[in-house]
């Protein structure tokens, strides 16, 4: 089975302090010196995760899950190590980044489509499904601005639900939504994962974790500190 | 990172710039014609103060003001804008891993696209004194122009963006910096009125290139080759150094905006 | 306005100083270079090209320049106060009208930080002596203009709530008024005809107003007047308009 997404020893920091033009110009020995307080946000990650596999990473806040993500997608270089990622990536990581609050939900799943990649008759064919997964109704046409959080996750969701990709990365956004419709969005995942689709997904809903994954790993300081089938790491994360 | 077709790429720049135009002019053609007539407005007020107060004296002044004017808008404000591209997209370009270049590309092709919408009004009021009659020549020596300042003018968008991103100061001192411009690439008055010592100066900015030869089609349709070739070999410098800036300074983007 | 808001004001205009000059190199410097470098352009453009033929112009253009840069950047920043301040507003109870003034009061700040510069100009490069009247004229102007510039940034920051259209109309709108009130010519040079119009121009009466106190130590009573009563007048549509459109601005950000 050839690994969809891989991760091999990964490092990254993050200095703490800013630097500002003055000090740029004027001393540049500090700016380049380790004074500033270096914070790992991950060190020696590696794992592998398989086509059609389902992967969950969990720990607590500021534990490293969002910058792994971030490496994942290619946003941020990491300082030692590679990933390698096979396949067209959707992911859904900020809550509407990228949604303009002044146009339509028309208009952003449209204008969303193309960040994620997607070409506009793809966007075109997949509409309607869109519209009637995400459950808003003629709100399509209002507005963002006017949608409530729950409205604009649920837009979002499904925008990355019917997007064509190979790999889905989600970043705690399983939890909007009434339980019905969580429901409905992790029997999507588990379809996903049905026609070979991978997964990888930071939570703390476990549950959900338990349900839609079948590995995964735990972040403790930016260390994989357990890894192995879900519900066993999620059953020793929550024994204290 | 998401990987992008060519086509891709190009459907995706014009969603941006059409959204941003649409959130911001919320689909009222008003609102273009308003921003069109308000650089109109601004070419009054310099014939006004200038002309008629200051008693230059050029033929058809009006003329040589609205053919510079609004080329030089379309990059001012392209500029100015895009250097907030970066800083107001940090969502975009924090989680979804977008390419950075394609955001201040965006709001230069929003700019050129106000500008493309008011050249039917330029038209006409380089045309109706009768003094610059159209000719057929414009239909090339336009969008010719118009890709030139383009390619000019997208790299400066990038710096801004890239440099603003880490250096927040940055659209102040552009916003500044253009208006100074304006008087030292002569916008408001001929280059003919600059004495001889400081002409050599002038001519060599490649901004007032740009401008003559927006000049010179519009009141003599002619395709000013020597100032275009100017224009074009800095452009061609300006995307060799942002070219290297980008590389250098993109990556970490994400992580000050 | 209580002394709590008052506390507020100050505290809102020192962090946007501190957040505005940390990493700047030129820090204080910045408040005089940007005022200083356009005198620089406009003397060049106007004397040496232009040919305006005045008699200690470039004092003419800075006693003028700096005024004028308080009264359009105040009002600039302010048009956009309340969305660049969106959270506080949506979420915090604040006087509202707090907002709009601190924009001002910033750049009055940077108005008052130039004063011993433009004071030292006026001096060194002119040969002007230090005026005893300085000392009721310069506060006097700082409040007339305070009180007139403040209701404008007011209006114009609760209406750019409403119409986004009006923070690109306004960079606009005073590049255009630069050049009709006279600011880079004297008005003498104006056409009879036109004059008439260009006095009407209550900006042109508080520019000149600071002119007269530099160049001569002269407060002209009836043009301060008419700066006066056109302060009030926008006072008092200001506060209708505040009365009437503040309160929905947390709904309509």
């Amino acid at each position: 089975m050839t690994a969809a997404l891989e991760c091999r020893d990964l490092w990254k920091s993050y200095s703490s302090k800013r630097v500002g033009l003055k000090t740029l110009l004027l001393r540049p020995e500090v700016a380049r010196t380790s004074r500033y307080a270096r914070r790992w946000a991950l060190q020696g990650v590696s794992f592998k995760v398989s086509r059609g596999q389902g992967f969950g990473v969990l720990g607590a806040n500021g534990m490293g899950k969002t910058t792994l993500l971030s490496v994942l997608l290619g946003i941020v270089q990491p300082d030692r190590g590679s990933v390698s990622v096979q396949g067209r990536v959707a992911s859904l990581l900020e809550l509407g980044a990228g949604f303009h609050p002044e146009l339509s939900g028309r208009d952003n799943v449209f204008l969303y489509g193309s960040i994620l990649g997607m070409r506009l008759h793809e966007v075109e064919e997949r509409y309607h499904a869109i519209v009637e997964f995400s459950e808003l109704g003629d709100a399509v046409e209002e507005p963002l601005r006017t949608y409530s959080n729950g409205m604009v996750t649920r837009l979002g969701f499904s925008l990355i639900a019917h997007a064509p990709a190979d790999v889905f990365l989600i970043d705690e956004v399983l939890a909007v939504g009434d339980a019905r419709f969580q429901e409905k969005c992790r029997r999507h995942l588990q379809e996903f994962r049905k026609r070979n689709g991978t997964l990888v997904i930071v939570s703390h809903d476990m549950e959900a974790l338990a349900e839609v994954c079948d590995e995964g790993i735990r972040l403790e300081m930016g260390e994989v500190t357990d890894a192995g089938p879900i519900g066993d790491v999620v059953r020793r994360y929550q024994r204290p | 990172m998401i990987e992008r077709s060519p086509w891709q790429l190009l459907e995706f720049l014009y969603l941006l710039a059409r959204m941003e135009l649409k959130a911001r002019y919320k689909g009222r053609f008003l609102g273009y014609l308003g921003a069109v007539g308000l650089i109109f407005a601004l070419a009054f007020v310099f014939w006004i103060a200038f002309k008629v107060i200051m008693g230059l004296d050029l033929p058809n002044y009006s003329v040589y003001l609205v053919a510079g004017l609004f080329p030089w808008a379309w990059m001012s404000m392209g500029v100015v804008s895009a250097s907030r591209s970066f800083v107001a997209n940090a969502g975009l370009i924090k989680e979804m891993g977008i390419a950075h270049a394609i955001l201040p590309l965006s709001n230069v092709v929003q700019e050129m696209m106000h500008f493309a919408l008011a050249l039917p009004l330029i038209v006409a009021w380089v045309a109706i004194p009768g003094d610059y009659p159209p000719t057929w020549s414009w239909l090339w020596q336009i969008p010719l122009l118009m890709a030139l300042q383009l390619v000019f003018v997208y790299p400066l968008a990038l710096a801004a963006a890239l440099a603003n991103a880490y250096v927040r100061d940055i659209e102040y001192w552009l916003g500044i910096g253009f208006v100074l411009l304006f008087f030292a690439t002569p916008m408001v008055y001929p280059v003919s009125m600059v004495p001889e010592g400081l002409a050599r100066y002038f001519e060599l900015n490649p901004f007032h290139a740009l401008m003559e030869c927006w000049r010179t089609v519009f009141i003599e349709s002619r395709f000013d080759a020597t100032h275009a070739a100017y224009a074009a070999a800095f452009a061609a410098v300006e995307g060799v150094v942002v070219w290297f800036l980008y590389r250098r300074f993109a990556p970490r983007v994400g992580e000050v905006v | 306005m209580s002394a709590h808001s008052l506390e507020l004001l100050y505290l809102l205009v020192r962090k946007d100083l501190k957040v505005r000059y940390k990493s700047s190199v030129l820090g204080y410097l910045w408040a005089l270079a940007n005022p200083f470098a356009f005198a620089l352009v406009y003397w060049v453009a106007f004397k040496y090209i232009m040919r305006v033929q005045m008699e200690n112009y470039s004092l003419y253009l800075i006693t003028g320049i700096f005024p004028w840069v308080w009264l359009s950047s105040g009002i600039t920043q302010a048009t956009r106060s309340y969305q660049n301040n969106a959270s506080l507003v949506k979420k915090v109870r604040i006087p509202r009208a707090i907002l709009p003034l601190s924009s001002v009061a910033q750049e009055m700040a940077h108005f008052l930080f130039a004063l011993p510069v433009i004071v030292g100009f006026l001096m060194f490069a002119g040969g002007f002596e230090l005026r005893a009247s300085w000392l009721w004229q310069l506060p006097l102007l700082l409040a007339v203009q305070l009180a007139f510039v403040y209701p404008i940034a007011l209006v114009f920051a609760v209406g750019n709530v409403y119409v986004h259209d009006i923070e690109h109309l306004v960079g606009l709108a005073f590049a255009m008024l630069f050049f009709l009130t006279p600011m880079v010519y004297p008005i003498s040079m104006v056409p009879e005809g036109l004059r008439r119009w260009f006095e009407l121009n209550p900006l042109h009466a508080l520019m000149d107003s600071w002119r007269g106190v530099f160049l001569s130590g002269t407060l002209d009573g009836g043009k301060l007047g008419y700066a006066v009563a056109c302060a009030a007048l926008f006072g008092a549509v200001a506060w209708l308009c505040y009365r009437r459109f503040a309160p929905r601005i947390g709904e309509v950000l």
